[in-house]
């Protein structure tokens, strides 16, 4: 019976030591006061975020009410029904302007993460003749504000006849200047050992760059992932320039004219918002740990 | 042989980056050039890409005639030059409470990073402006962003009755503001935690022996070996608020080439103002060249 109780108790026991000893123990005044500080500020910061989602749910006597509420009272899913009404009346399903967002972003990712470790890989490793100009001109041009540029690109684009493709969206964002810097940045830290010892068991370039170079800076291209992600779900500008189709719309471009049209529409925008931010949201928390090391790693080191 | 394989090295060298140089060239170097040599055109037909020359201009007519760009610009700089400062004190003192053991700091960090996730997107503040109008009054109006932002955040009416017009406005103005720069420090916190973590515990262990007060030890210590981080962050947070989607420079120069059509004009306006940033960031380097302390980076 001790034996038994002694069995039961003992661990109690330590996890209320340990569990004293990690939360309790270090509790002090300034503590509390910095927790609540910070607390106060994670509400600053999340609450438009917190007012996107409440928004998409309110009825539409609530979405007009003054001054504006924060929570939603009574939710509802009506807005995502109207959203589906809404964009219906305009010739293109919104399926489509989901497929178009989905696809031409899908596409930017997979190929902007490949084309930029392979460039990376080289001017990284590969001392080669006029290595170092292209990375100076990469650097200069981080500077450059990208709306500069945007009328010559529109005649580069028209002049390869590939206005209005899925093209003319995808091939300008591959070639990302700040992506490159970021992950040379982390092949730098590739010993340069372990690809000579590589070499010397016979594997080319090709399989060197795919079992040893990507698998090392896994972190480095998931930031790549999650970046370009971001920047071209959101992005409206590009299609707005480059395409003049409905049926090329991507899904921001299509939420635009939603919340252009008259005040009934409103909630529909709400919704719209809520499903176009959504993804990015999820797709950071998935990703979170890998790109908070790249970004800590990269910035120490240039 | 070893001529072979150097060379066999250097072909396949070039190969991987030709997909990446073509990219470069095609949408960024020649777009770039070209835009430098429209800014010295005018545009004739612009159905038939006619261009004549027209030499500099473009550029007298931007500071001399016309009567947008000079206070539009002043505007985008003064603004730049109260949040700059903003961002950067803030970002230095929410990494120095984050720096210390605090439980759930993954969670604050990632918190703090949020908005740079979403904050690239248009529609998110197209949704906070609440539909109060079409996206050119949000683009030309910054406050109506803000006043979206802090509808949810009102200061309470308990308190507004007690305060007279001015100051309720005022205070309402100073939540906005912040909350918007709130929403721009996700990146510039990273770096600097990252840096306060390259210090040596030591340095605070023999200061604290020395009998430094936590005063002290930060301006002796912490402040000079963070100099290097605070340059990064201030020409990140530069760059960042100038190449920004919603500066109202950029939008004018938008405007000019798209509702306008004139893209010589527009060209030009945009040369002004990248070679005003780069100037900046070299009078930045220079001047904190002395003052930066490099210990061991």
């Amino acid at each position: 019976m001790l034996a038994a109780s002694k069995q039961i108790f003992k661990p109690i026991g330590r996890a209320a030591y340990v569990f004293h000893r990690r939360w309790i123990k270090g509790i002090t005044l300034s503590k509390i006061f910095l927790y609540l500080f910070m607390i106060a500020l994670v509400v600053f910061t999340a609450a438009p975020i917190i007012f996107v989602a409440s928004t998409a749910f309110k009825p539409l006597d609530e979405l007009f009410l003054y001054p504006p509420r924060f929570f939603v009272m009574k939710p509802t899913f009506k807005n995502f029904g109207d959203l589906l009404i809404a964009t219906d009346s305009s010739l293109v399903p919104f399926t489509r302007y989901l497929f178009n967002s989905v696809f031409t972003t899908v596409a930017i990712v997979l190929f902007s993460v490949i084309v930029t470790s392979m460039g990376a890989f080289i001017i990284s490793k590969y001392k080669l003749p006029g290595m170092a100009f292209i990375f100076a001109v990469v650097i200069s041009a981080l500077m450059f504000p990208a709306q500069v540029t945007s009328i010559p690109t529109y005649f580069v684009i028209s002049n390869l006849a590939i206005l209005n493709t899925y093209w003319a969206l995808i091939l300008p964002k591959l070639a990302v200047p700040y992506n490159l810097f970021l992950v040379k940045q982390f092949m730098d830290q590739i010993p340069d050992q372990t690809l000579e010892a590589a070499k010397v068991d016979g594997a080319n370039e090709w399989t060197m760059f795919w079992k040893i170079v990507m698998p090392y800076v896994k972190p480095a291209w998931m930031t790549v992932v999650i970046f370009s992600f971001i920047g071209n779900w959101n992005d409206f500008s590009s299609p707005l320039i480059y395409t003049t189709s409905e049926a090329m719309k991507t899904l921001p471009l299509a939420m635009l004219g939603v919340s252009n049209g008259t005040v009934g529409r409103m909630g529909a925008a709400a919704a719209g918002a809520f499903v176009t931010v959504m993804p990015s949201i999820v797709l950071f928390i998935i990703l979170q740990r890998q790109v908070m090391d790249t970004m800590a790693h990269s910035g120490i080191k240039s | 042989m070893k001529i072979g394989l150097e060379r066999r090295k250097v072909i396949s060298g070039y190969v991987f980056i030709l997909p990446w140089m073509l990219g470069f060239l095609a949408f960024l170097v020649y777009p770039l050039v070209m835009s430098f040599y429209m800014s010295l055109r005018k545009m004739t037909s612009v159905s038939g890409m006619q261009m004549e020359y027209i030499g500099w201009d473009n550029f007298s007519r931007a500071v001399l005639k016309d009567v947008n760009f000079i206070p539009l610009f002043y505007a985008a700089i003064r603004n730049a030059f109260v949040e700059i400062p903003l961002i950067l004190v803030f970002s230095f003192f929410m990494a120095m409470l984050l720096n210390h053991q605090v439980i759930g700091r993954a969670f604050f960090r990632a918190v703090f990073f949020l908005p740079v996730v979403i904050g690239s997107g248009f529609v998110m503040e197209q949704l906070l402006g609440q539909g109060v109008g079409s996206l050119q009054t949000l683009a030309t109006d910054p406050s109506v962003v803000s006043a979206g932002v802090t509808n949810g955040l009102q200061i309470p009416d308990v308190i507004a009755r007690y305060l007279s017009p001015e100051m309720y406005g005022n205070l309402s103005d100073i939540l906005g503001r912040l909350t918007l720069v709130f929403w721009k420090t996700g990146i510039q916190i990273l770096l600097f935690l990252a840096g306060l973590q390259g210090i040596s515990e030591s340095l605070y262990e023999s200061a604290k022996c020395d009998g430094a007060t936590p005063w002290e030890m930060f301006w002796k210590i912490t402040f000079p070996l963070m100099t290097p981080v605070l340059l990064l962050n201030a020409v990140f947070t530069l760059v960042d608020s100038f190449t920004d989607i919603r500066n109202q420079v950029i939008l004018y120069i938008k405007q000019v080439a798209f509702t306008n059509i004139e893209m010589g004009y527009a060209s030009a306006l945009g040369w002004i103002y990248f070679v005003f940033v780069f100037i900046l960031i070299v009078l930045i380097f220079a001047f904190t060249r002395k003052r930066v302390v490099y210990m061991g980076m």
